[in-house]
């Protein structure tokens, strides 16, 4: 079975460090980009079969590089998990308005959630 | 002056944070006070004075006031309404910035005791386990300072879905098993196993019975007895949770649900708490359209309640925003 592709885009390193060590050792094919503008170029060359998304993000932020992505026809249907930190009723609406598959918090989910929030979204 | 005491402007000042006079309602009042004068004003001066002039000038002086005092509430409303903007952006901000480094521990930790263990002696495994719980407790701290500050603001967004409470339950006491038996404290859960879901938000009706169960654990000495109910009361189902812990004293019993309320007994030898637990279990409970109360006896124990509603149809409505939020 081919692994499957995720793209993590993360500003902050320890986070993405710990999130790229994670999922690779959990057998996944890890992309990583650290701003708004990478985490769109390397969905669209890489096509990964689902996006890790921060909202507040240099460059562009996550809200915007989801209005990107799902504007895009090559890459609106690839599933986007919003991870961030950020919480408020507004956040999260807003997220779902513009297509999030779904809305994680970081503190609230440990690593382990995280993969299993992926697979249920993959089917896997 | 009825009507006065009905604005209650003190009220609305201090939740403002600015003075009597500076309020709204008040601006209103000297507004409508100052309209009723100057048009009585005028029309003295128009009965006597027959000259256009006059009645132009005096119109024209209205007006005037009319827009000063108008300019004077708009730019007050407008300050109180960006002090609360402020506000909310503060908690965004620290939300933000103190969860991150949080996060970032709470993973690193992970990582160590999942991934990378291999090597990693017995010791070096606890004190990293210990670091792991040091900080889930500081996230557990941030989160309900942010939780009271939403309560504070009206702006705690709760999801209304089909909760297993007796699951809740359950999950609550295996994770306080270590606790209970190095406490030599003895816990029985006592539930009917037809009792129905209740409507709520899953993950803060787990912080409410954390909150509960956490408070009679913390506040029983050794060798104590914990017992835990869930029973169906005509359209409500009913949590209690029964200590023989330290009670409150009567005199303080009207605080408890107060913001940072620790009783006087528990102070003096339990350093650990905030006292917003039960402020925060309080206002999920009545915004989920539960009731929250206690008895307790100070030296004897307490009990602490809460009963939810099972399925209500006005609820379903609010829940499909958030459907996919888990």
């Amino acid at each position: 079975m081919t692994k499957k592709k995720i793209l993590v885009v993360e500003d902050e390193a320890t986070l993405h460090r710990a999130l790229l060590e994670f999922l690779t050792s959990e057998g996944f094919e890890v992309f990583s980009a650290l701003d708004g503008e990478e985490g769109i170029e390397i969905t669209k060359t890489k096509k990964p079969d689902l996006v890790l998304l921060d909202i507040i993000l240099p460059k562009k932020d996550g809200y915007e590089v989801l209005d990107e992505l799902k504007k895009n026809p090559e890459t609106k249907s690839i599933p986007v998990i919003l991870l961030t930190n950020l919480e408020s009723a507004e956040d999260i609406q807003k997220a779902f308005e513009k297509g999030a598959t779904t809305y994680l918090v970081k503190s609230s989910y440990k690593l382990e959630d995280v993969v299993k929030k992926i697979k249920e979204t993959l089917k896997m | 002056m009825q009507f006065i005491n009905d604005l209650n402007l003190k009220k609305q000042a201090e939740e403002l944070g600015v003075k009597i006079w500076q309020t709204p309602g008040f601006m209103f009042i000297i507004m409508g006070i100052v309209a009723f004068i100057v048009m009585t004003a005028t029309f003295l001066i128009s009965r006597n004075y027959d000259d256009p002039k006059v009645l132009v000038l005096a119109e024209s002086i209205v007006a005037g006031i009319i827009i000063i005092v108008g300019n004077s509430v708009v730019r007050i409303v407008g300050e109180i309404a960006s002090v609360n903007k402020m506000k909310s952006e503060f908690v965004s901000v620290v939300s933000h910035q103190l969860r991150t480094p949080l996060s970032a521990i709470k993973w690193e930790t992970e990582l160590l005791l999942s991934k990378l263990r291999k090597g990693l002696n017995e010791k070096q495994l606890k004190n990293i386990e210990t670091i792991g719980s040091l900080s889930c407790r500081m996230t557990r701290l941030v989160n309900d300072l942010l939780d009271v500050t939403r309560i504070d603001q009206k702006r705690l967004v709760l999801k209304y879905e089909p909760v297993d409470l007796a699951a809740i339950i359950e999950k609550t006491i295996a994770e306080s098993e270590s606790l209970l038996s190095s406490r030599n404290i003895e816990l029985i859960f006592s539930n009917n196993k037809k009792n129905p879901k209740v409507i709520g938000d899953q993950e803060r009706l787990k912080l409410v019975v954390d909150n509960l169960l956490n408070n009679a654990i913390k506040y029983t000495t050794q060798k104590g007895k914990i017992e835990i109910k869930l029973t169906k009361s005509g359209g409500d189902l009913v949590f209690s949770v029964r200590d023989n812990g330290v009670g409150i004293p009567e005199e303080q019993h009207s605080q408890v649900f107060s913001k940072f309320f620790r009783s006087d007994n528990v102070v003096k030898y339990q350093t650990e708490g905030t006292g917003l637990g039960l402020y925060i279990a309080k206002n999920i409970v009545e915004q989920l359209g539960g009731k929250i109360w206690f008895q307790s006896i100070e030296n004897v124990g307490s009990i602490f309640s809460f009963s939810l509603p099972v399925k209500k149809k006005s609820f379903i409505k609010e829940k499909k925003l958030f459907d996919n939020f888990n």
